[in-house]
């Protein structure tokens, strides 16, 4: 025993005076500290983004970079949502109908490398992401346009007939298939963000992806800020771009954006000041939060729905019954109040927008669930597959290990839970090598569109193998509506459609719980948590 | 005349008189016996999975002497049911990697020559592959076994035919351990090296010996000669090297875990337990504490009962 001691008492003492010494430098200066003399925003961003070609991604991850990067026709306003203050684009106008844009451009608006942003950068970003070979995966967003749609499925081979066109170098026109009010909030989502011709053809064909133009040295952009570092999992540094039109109004230096997937370990890092804002707190902590630091806490509503995808095209999960049958064992009470903290139960989809509200579809009723299961050929779960669902963050594992067992206990079925990287979770989804998957969508601008659009066949964020024509003639339909009642009306009525069949089961509605240091100034309450990063000073 | 006493005799009688060896000796059966036994008891322990979403995260107490976790589950019959797929890891892991580890490194250190070389170059090379990744592969390689494997071993303990919930009952218990099945099959085949390379060199330093020239002049063959009489006398080091892989590769489940690789949800093991209380050590800090004080006393314990062995088993230490 004494032998051993002695042997073991010089570890411990090189380990307690090593926990002294490290004690002792986190006296000094922190990280934030640090970041705050020099101007540089520290903001946790939950993972390593699929790439920083805004035409291949789809995520709020990338979302959170590319904006930083890259600036829309319209900028946002860093405190109203439906603000629409000049981006790219100095003024624009439309037509009565609203189908016919002209946006002019800043006359000094310039690349990051000192070259002009003109309309002609627009028509080629256009033309790229609707290019059948390019399969840019969110190119549905441009369908607003007219014939986009015909030639992004190769029904129609020249671009010119799609509506958007260079009049001049600084003038830009679109011509739309449908009345869309809301056309310059829309700009300001990434997928209408213009991309540099002359750097995208200096590394390849337009239709190629994944070239070396976005990634770094490379890299230009027309946006706040320029890439100046991509530290593989460990951070991406911009750096204020003085070729930005308006680059005299941006108050910080950079910012640095750390893929941290765990949220805990984020929360950690925060309170440690290693962070100025975090991308998520996790809802268990909430409470703690509440009590110990209620200055840095911030909750506020967002426009989001978690819900489960599910792979319609696996046997048994093709029939809609047993779909049903999965949802109304949901118990989203139970979930929002004991887990999702902070979060609404789901009724359907959309979560309330505006004078948009969806018809309450779903509920819990276990005994339904068991006849529907039945039904379909399951009585008491026998003989059913066993599916494994995906799960991306630590965050979703509470909730899913709590499905899990709401299934099992109402159903007799068994499914496992499948942890995934951001970029392998997103790629299963695409390829439909997927059962179900622990998901979820943020809208990109506030119109219901956002949430129903994606549901139609072939959409790249549509992911479930369902399609419905029914469904998406009343999609065409209330498109077509310029009264927005009526439209609405329709939009209902598809929406309790896509309810019925449930390719989707929503779980609940989102909100935001995050921490935000006292020093950042310029931040405010956003529904869709679009941050106009010029618009953020440090104050500390 | 000193009465003759075997090496076996005075290891055991050293053993016994080092004190930390024999209460780590105590403390291992201890939780092993409450790992076994215990959660086989509903009286005592309630369901592992059983969710109860009302009662969360209760702080430990009469009801539950552990506390609950996030999903209301009792943190007791977690700890006791995750040392179960913690503890078979450990000495099934062990087991594969110290058998395929002595039968190289004997047949190399008695072979010598160029078989020997080679064999050597052979460790050698999977020396240099990065350890966790080649874990890491080969585990999700031989993923789709383990619904096979699940489906057999479930057809054998509870045939066709059986009651629903006697199936259901026996695949809770099978499938926690068939889908580690490719876990303890990477682990094993890769972290025998070491071993393979001490019993080589125990083995060329004992067939040099006069003892195994007699066996030879007696014409026995080279596998009863290699089994029968070096391999016991390299026993020594292989028991005390084993002691002490059983908490390495307990810790390696644990990091596999923590990367969301070996047991799946919705069981757990300690590694298991030990990341979820580390997420919600600052607001529950005893989903932490509980699952680590198992841990740490079980790596504690196989750390120091290797050590005493390995004092014990020292044939040059003096007999006392």
């Amino acid at each position: 025993m004494a032998v051993m001691l002695r042997s073991v008492m010089p570890r411990c003492l090189l380990m307690i005076s090593l926990a002294c010494c490290w004690l002792g430098s986190c006296q000094k200066e922190t990280q934030v500290e640090r970041a705050n003399r020099e101007g540089i925003l520290l903001v946790g961003n939950s993972a390593e983004p699929k790439a920083l070609d805004h035409q291949l991604v789809t995520g709020v991850v990338e979302s959170k970079i590319i904006t930083s990067l890259f600036e829309g026709l319209v900028a946002a306003d860093s405190a109203q949502d439906d603000a629409t203050p000049p981006g790219a684009a100095i003024s624009w106008e439309h037509n009565d109908a609203m189908t016919e844009w002209i946006f002019h451009l800043q006359p000094e608006g310039k690349w990051s490398d000192g070259a002009p942003v003109t309309a002609q950068d627009f028509v080629f970003a256009y033309n790229r992401l609707l290019h059948p070979d390019f399969a840019g995966p969110y190119a549905e967003m441009l369908y607003f346009l007219e014939n986009a749609e015909a030639f992004n499925k190769g029904k129609i081979a020249d671009f010119s007939q799609v509506g958007v066109k260079a009049v001049d170098d600084f003038t830009l026109q679109l011509k739309l298939r449908e009345p869309v009010p809301y056309l310059p909030s829309l700009t300001r989502h990434y997928t209408w963000f213009p991309v540099p011709r002359h750097v995208v053809l200096q590394y390849g064909k337009m239709t190629d992806r994944f070239t070396k133009w976005s990634v770094l040295p490379n890299l230009v952009g027309n946006g706040p800020f320029k890439l100046i570092k991509w530290r593989f999992h460990d951070f991406i540094e911009v750096q204020r771009n003085h070729n930005y039109w308006n680059s005299s109004k941006v108050a910080l230096n950079g910012i640095r954006f750390y893929p941290i997937e765990n949220p805990y370990t984020e929360t950690r890092a925060f309170l440690s000041g290693q962070l100025h804002t975090t991308y998520q707190l996790p809802s268990d902590l909430i409470r703690t939060m509440k009590k110990n630091e209620p200055d840095l806490l911030r909750q506020e509503p967002y426009v989001g729905t978690t819900f489960i995808r599910i792979n319609t095209t696996r046997p048994a999960l093709s029939d809609p019954r047993v779909r049903q049958a999965l949802s109304l064992t949901l118990d989203r009470d139970q979930i929002c109040e004991h887990i999702m903290e902070g979060f609404f139960p789901a009724h359907s989809l959309t979560p309330k927008m505006g004078s948009y509200q969806p018809e309450p579809k779903l509920a819990f009723d276990p005994e339904k669930a068991r006849a529907l299961l039945a039904e379909a050929g399951f009585s008491n779960g026998q003989g059913f597959p066993v599916f494994s669902m995906l799960i991306a963050r630590p965050s979703a594992r509470a909730s899913a290990e709590a499905i899990q067992a709401m299934w099992n206990k109402h159903l007799n079925i068994r499914v496992n839970l499948q942890n995934m990287d951001w970029g392998s979770y997103v790629s299963a989804q695409q390829s439909l090598n997927f059962d179900m998957a622990s998901a979820g969508w943020i809208g990109d601008y506030l119109d219901p569109t956002t949430f129903l659009n994606m549901w139609t066949k072939g959409n790249g964020n549509n992911n479930t193998g369902w399609s419905d024509p029914q469904y998406e003639k009343l999609l065409r339909d209330a498109a077509m509506k310029s009264d927005p009642a009526e439209r609405f009306a329709l939009f209902r009525e598809a929406e309790a459609t896509l309810m019925d069949a449930q390719p989707i089961l929503p779980i609940s509605y989102q909100c935001r719980n995050y921490l935000l240091r006292p020093e950042v100034k310029g931040w405010h309450p956003l529904l869709l948590d679009n941050h106009p990063w010029e618009a953020i000073r440090l104050e500390p | 005349m000193e009465k003759s006493s075997s090496l076996w005799k005075d290891a055991g009688h050293r053993l016994s008189r080092n004190h930390a060896a024999m209460v780590s000796v105590v403390a291992l059966f201890l939780i092993i016996a409450a790992c076994i036994i215990l959660p086989a008891i509903p009286e005592f322990i309630q369901d592992p999975d059983l969710q109860n979403l009302p009662n969360k995260n209760i702080a430990p107490s009469a009801g539950h002497w552990f506390g609950t976790d996030h999903l209301g589950r009792d943190i007791l019959s977690r700890v006791l049911s995750g040392g179960r797929i913690s503890i078979a890891v450990g000495l099934i892991t062990t087991l594969v990697s110290v058998s395929i580890g002595v039968c190289w490194g004997a047949l190399s250190g008695y072979a010598g020559g160029k078989t020997d070389a080679f064999m050597m170059r052979v460790v050698d090379v999977l020396y240099a592959l990065p350890f966790l990744i080649v874990v890491i592969l080969l585990g999700k390689t031989l993923e789709p076994l383990t619904a096979q494997l699940t489906k057999l071993a479930v057809a054998w303990f509870s045939p066709p035919g059986s009651a629903s919930a006697a199936i259901n009952k026996t695949t809770a218990w099978v499938e926690p351990i068939t889908t580690l099945v490719p876990l303890f099959i990477a682990i094993g085949a890769l972290s025998w090296l070491t071993v393979s390379r001490i019993v080589r060199a125990q083995v060329q330093s004992v067939a040099k010996q006069e003892f195994v020239e007699a066996a030879r002049s007696l014409g026995l063959g080279h596998f009863r000669i290699l089994f029968r009489h070096i391999l016991p006398n390299t026993l020594g080091p292989i028991i005390v090297y084993t002691t002490l892989t059983i908490p390495g590769v307990m810790l390696l489940e644990a990091t596999l875990s923590f990367l969301g690789l070996g047991v799946k949800p919705p069981y757990s093991s300690w590694g298991i337990l030990i990341d979820e209380g580390a997420n919600r050590m600052l607001s529950n800090p005893w989903l932490l504490f509980f699952p680590t004080l198992f841990f740490a006393t079980t790596l504690f314990a196989l750390n120091f009962l290797g050590d005493g062995l390995r004092d014990a088993l020292d044939p040059k230490s003096a007999k006392d």
